[in-house]
Order: structure tokens, then sequence, then C-alpha cells
């Protein structure tokens, strides 16, 4: 992935909201993991809408993309996309930057 | 804080979401703006909020827990209290049936997720005027119709009583029309007052000059009946008639009525004498009273009605007052049982014209 991709521009009001967003996240990768062992489609469907709605409102663009393909993969159900999509996910989670404006 | 500041800070927008990070997020833009929010995680405790305090704007998610998005939209647009406050449907729902099933809804406008800062606070801004507009409209309407109820009781109170007016104004807010409820049975204190004397002033006066004297002699009868609270039922020539515990309860009509006699003696003899003065013959106020019960409501034909009491009571009460001398007010003895030591003079057990039974009847000079 792009190194620029890892680095996210957050307004400076919402600072404080910030590690909450990022804990719940986590929290997040780890129902995927759990839904996608236990091919639960409906719930993967449900988790990428939710990211989808979440991640671009608070300036994290990727994780609505992501989201979006989950819940694409999770409707069609796309087993190795789903995998390769989670994997982008944790990848994502763990090497992204935050810049505060 | 300026005008404007003040308006916004008192705006209350109801958030519904189940993300906790979308709660947080619109909560934050939505205070940034100056503006209070409330958040809610479900549909049915959005309901619940919604109807026990309506807020001024409400985004609400789609896929909620308990009641969703549609369904707690449809519910809110469907009670009055909440009917008329925007909902802004915030959804990650991209396909064009979601939509079509908010607009059936009532959703008054969408906001796509994710949520980007501008567009949100550019329709909430957007529906926050529109929702100011409309309740300032709606505080004029109401002002206007409490004007137009003003004007209306103002014209009524120069044709009946002034509770009577307000009685009617009621009605007709509540029923549509006013006078539908049939007669009544009640017991009453009815009051005549006859001019004595008036017939051959009127003689010697224009016609001009008659109803303004007609008119300065009701004007003080009448303000002396309703300081006592009386309803006036009728004014025909120089003839009141007026009615104490009718239609509204008084427990003391009795002492109401007597003490309304004794104020409109009081207040017309300055009238009077002027007359006198003016005219050179004496006139002179008698006065008739008697209770017992009677029927109130409409009486007369679908083309001419009259609301008015008729019964014993009036009966005796008209008799006692062509009997009468100027000054003099004669009570039956019902009206003088109920009021204990009065100075009345009794003048006997009386026929009365029309009448089989005699009747007991008490007089005092005014």
């Amino acid at each position: 992935m792009n190194k620029d991709a890892y680095k996210v521009v957050v307004a400076r009001d919402l600072e404080d909201l910030i590690p909450v967003f990022m804990s719940n996240r986590q929290k997040e990768l780890g129902n995927l993991r759990i839904a996608l062992a236990a091919a639960d489609f409906d719930q993967l469907r449900q988790l990428g809408h939710r990211m989808k709605g979440v991640g671009h409102s608070y300036g994290f663009d990727l994780v609505s993309t992501l989201g979006k393909h989950i819940e694409d993969g999770a409707r069609t159900g796309d087993r190795a996309g789903l995998e390769a999509r989670i994997a982008e996910y944790a990848d994502y989670l763990a090497k992204v930057t935050i810049a505060y404006e | 804080m300026s005008a404007d500041e003040s308006v916004g800070s008192n705006f209350r927008v109801l958030v519904v979401d189940d993300d906790p990070d979308m709660l947080s997020i619109l909560e934050r833009l939505i205070h940034a703006e100056g503006m209070r929010a409330e958040t809610v995680a479900d549909g049915d405790a959005a309901l619940v909020r919604a109807l026990a305090a309506p807020p001024d704007l409400i985004l609400l998610d789609v896929l909620l827990p308990g009641l969703d998005g549609f369904a707690l939209c449809e519910r809110l647009k469907a009670e009055p209290a909440t009917a008329m406050v925007p909902i802004v449907l915030v959804t990650a729902l991209e396909d064009h049936d979601s939509r079509v099933r908010g607009i059936r809804a009532g959703a008054d406008d969408f906001l796509s997720k994710p949520v980007r800062r501008e567009e949100l606070l550019a329709r909430v801004q957007t529906l926050r005027r529109l929702h100011e507009t409309r309740r300032e409209l709606e505080a004029r309407r109401l002002a206007a119709e409490v004007e137009h109820k003003k004007s209306l009781l103002r014209a009524l109170a120069r044709y009946l009583s002034p509770k009577l007016a307000e009685r009617v104004i009621e009605e007709m807010a509540e029923e549509g029309t006013p006078f539908r409820r049939g007669p009544q049975r009640v017991n009453v204190v009815a009051l005549f007052a006859d001019l004595r004397g008036f017939t051959r002033l009127t003689e010697r006066t224009e016609v001009d000059g008659v109803v303004a004297l007609l008119n300065e002699y009701f004007a003080v009868m009448t303000e002396a009946a309703y300081r006592h609270e009386g309803t006036i039922f009728s004014m025909a020539g120089d003839n009141l008639l007026v009615g104490f515990n009718v239609p509204f309860p008084q427990p003391d009509a009795p002492a109401r009525a007597w003490r309304a006699a004794h104020d409109m003696a009081k207040s017309v003899a300055p009238v009077l004498a002027r007359w006198t003065a003016r005219g050179g013959l004496a006139t002179g106020i008698g006065f008739g009273m008697a209770s017992g019960e009677a029927i109130f409501g409409n009486v007369g034909s679908p083309h001419y009605m009259s609301y008015t009491i008729i019964g014993d009571a009036v009966n005796i009460a008209a008799r006692l007052v062509d009997m009468a001398q100027p000054g003099e007010l004669l009570a039956s003895g019902a009206v003088i049982g109920a009021l204990g030591e009065t100075g009345a003079r009794p003048r006997g057990r009386l026929a009365l014209r029309g009448r089989g039974e005699p009747v007991d009847v008490y007089a005092v000079t005014l």
C-alpha cells in the first residue's frame, strides 16, 4: 500500500475523540476475524456497513473504503476476498499515523 | 453572545445512531454550531425521548436496534407532537429503494454516511432556519387566533353578558357552533327592573334623544348587574331581566341579586335626577325579584331564537315588577327566606295575575 495511505489528517476539534475511535476499530477488527472464522456473512456485512459509515466521517477514508469492500464481499460470500480485506485492515490499523489540523 | 447564537443554543437536535463513534462525532459537530445535541442509541428509546420532549430536529440512522429508522420516522410523523419536527435520515444505505422508503416514511432530508462536516452543517442550518420560520409563523397564527377571539368576544359582549360571551366562544372552539346544548332546568333568581315614567318622558323627547336616554340608563344598569355577575337575558323597551345562578352556578345567588338591585338603584339615581331636572318629570325604577326553578336555553323557532330563562320564578318576578312602585323592590318569600335579615316589610300573601297559588311578597324601599 502507498505510504501516504497510512497518513490521516483529522480536524483538531475531534482530537479527543480519536483514542476511543481507534480502540473501537481494534475491537471491530477482532469481531471481523471472529465472524470470518465462523463464516458469519451477515455479521461481516453489518460490520462492513458500519465501517463504511464511520471511517470517512472522522477522516479515515480507507476505513470506509475497506468497509464497503467487506460489505460487498459478505453479500457475495467471497471468503478469500474478505480474508484479504481484513488483513489489509489489520495492516492499516497497525501503521496508520494521525496528524491534527 | 449574539441573538442568533442565543437562538441556536436553544435549538435541540436528537441524534439517533447505534454506532457510538457516529454519535460522538455528530454530537460534537452539532455542539460546535452552538446547538444542543441529545444522543440515543436505539429506535425504541428514541421514540420515547422524542415524544416526551419533542426536539427541533432529528438526525436518524436507519439500521437501529428496536424500531428501525424508517419505522421510527413513520411513527414520529404520525404523532401530532412530533409531526412537524424535521427528520434527516443519516444512512450508509445507497440504494434507490431505501431512499424511496425514507421519503414514504416522511423523512425531510437525507444525509449519506460517511458524513461530511460541511454537508451536515449546511443541512442542519437550513432545516433550523425552516423550522424556526415555521415556528414563527405558527406563533403568529396563534396570536392572530387569540386576537380574533378577543375581537369576537368584544363584539358578543355588546349583546351578551361577558361570561356568557366567553361560553359562546368556548362552545364555538369545542363544538364548532354555539348554543348547541339543550335547555336545562336550574334554580334561578330572576330580577326585573322597570323604568317608570319613561313613556311620558319619551313623548316630550325626539327619537334620537330617546335612544340616548335609554343607552345612558342601560349602561348604568348593566354595569351594576355585571358587578354582581348577573346575566342579562332580556332588554325590552325600558325593562331589564337579569338572572343569577344561571348559566353559571352561584351558590350565593339571592344575596348577589339583592346587592345588584340596590347597586342598580343607587347607580341610576343621578341619571334619573338629571332627567327630572331636564324634563320636569319624575321617573323611578321598580324592581321585582323571585327565585325558583326555571328552564334556560334556546327558546323560539329555527328562524328566531332567544337565549333566555322561562318558568315560575321568572313569571312571579315579572308580576312583582308590575306591582312595584318607583324606588321599590318587591321580592317573593322564597328569596327573602334565603337571605335572612333584610329589613324588607311583609306585604302579605298576594294573588298574582295568571297564577293559581298566592305568593308571599315583601317590599323594601331602595
